[in-house]
């Protein structure tokens, strides 16, 4: 699949989140740039943070190395998209 | 081993997911085999050496011990094989009267998820986890909840799916597949949860084809 646009990515990053914590849809989808998520959200723990990476590779075919996996990019939903994006697209 | 299912009916015999995952689906698993059962077709999960009723140690399970199980299940009663996720790792020995996967994986895609749980939990109690240290001899490691011996993880990193003569994925994989389906990928969920609608829908399929190959 080729992801064209950040909305595109947002859309499967909000997807990835809804599925693998199991969050209801309006919960996801009340989701903005600025929601925190690591720290924040109790469903979002270290199991939980793998399955989310590894959900986002797999449905946007790309690789996220161990040592970019930092705080910054879990920090709230717009960093994760934005860290999604430009591994997708670059 | 868990049978549901008419005795004198063909018969599923189910390679289960594995480790954190196999905790993640066997209640959907269940939900499949309820729905064969349902539809007049029979089936088996056997527990591997080492998992869940097993009375051997979970550091002594070995992938080759794993297939030769399986195997020595199927050698039993003429069955279909089904596995989920990480079982079509599995089943790759046994002489099956049909082979379908259910979202397969390759076993280094499963050993990387553990190792990045373990770095996860790692980071957060400020400890630090070498992931190259599993490729050194030694002592089991403790991976996303199982003791786990390196000769395992290093026989898995190699691993990959039998070849399938049905392959189901949900939508959202981007893998090839005969027929796809909506649902959620439980397997990564983060709480065990079951897709009422996904198993039902899994069920038929696996029930029909399982005729289709039993003829």
């Amino acid at each position: 699949m080729i992801f064209e646009g950040t909305d595109q990515v947002r859309h499967a990053v909000r997807a990835v989140l809804a599925d693998v914590l199991g969050l209801s849809a309006e919960r996801a989808d009340a989701f903005t740039d600025a929601t925190p998520l690591f720290g924040a959200l109790p469903e979002l723990d270290s199991m939980a943070v793998a399955g989310v990476l590894t959900e986002i590779e797999d449905r946007l075919g790309i690789v996220i190395e161990d040592d970019e996996v930092d705080g910054d990019m879990l920090e709230t939903f717009g960093a994760l998209v934005e860290f999604a994006t430009r591994k997708a697209i670059g | 081993m868990l049978r549901l299912g008419p005795t004198d009916a063909p018969l599923v015999l189910i390679a289960p997911a594995l480790f954190e995952e196999a905790n993640r689906t066997r209640a959907f698993t269940v939900a499949i085999m309820r729905g064969l059962a349902a539809r007049g077709v029979a089936s088996a999960l056997p527990d591997l050496p080492g998992t869940n009723d097993s009375l051997m140690r979970t550091e002594d399970a070995r992938l080759e011990d794993w297939r030769a199980a399986f195997a020595a299940c199927a050698a039993e009663r003429r069955a279909v094989g089904f596995a989920v996720r990480g079982g079509a790792l599995v089943d790759g020995d046994a002489d099956l009267a049909g082979r379908c996967h259910l979202s397969p994986v390759t076993g280094a895609a499963l050993v990387r998820d553990m190792v990045r749980a373990r770095q996860a939990g790692a980071r957060d109690s400020g400890e630090r986890f070498d992931a190259a240290a599993l490729h050194s001899p030694g002592p089991a490691v403790e991976l996303a909840g199982n003791h786990l011996s390196r000769e395992l993880m290093t026989a898995l990193e190699e691993a990959q799916p039998s070849r399938a003569d049905r392959v189901l994925r949900l939508d959202s994989e981007p893998q090839p597949a005969d027929r796809r389906f909506a649902g959620r990928a439980l397997w990564r969920a983060a709480e065990p949860a079951v897709d009422a609608a996904l198993a039902d829908a899994v069920a038929a399929d696996l029930a029909d084809w399982t005729r289709t190959c039993a003829a």
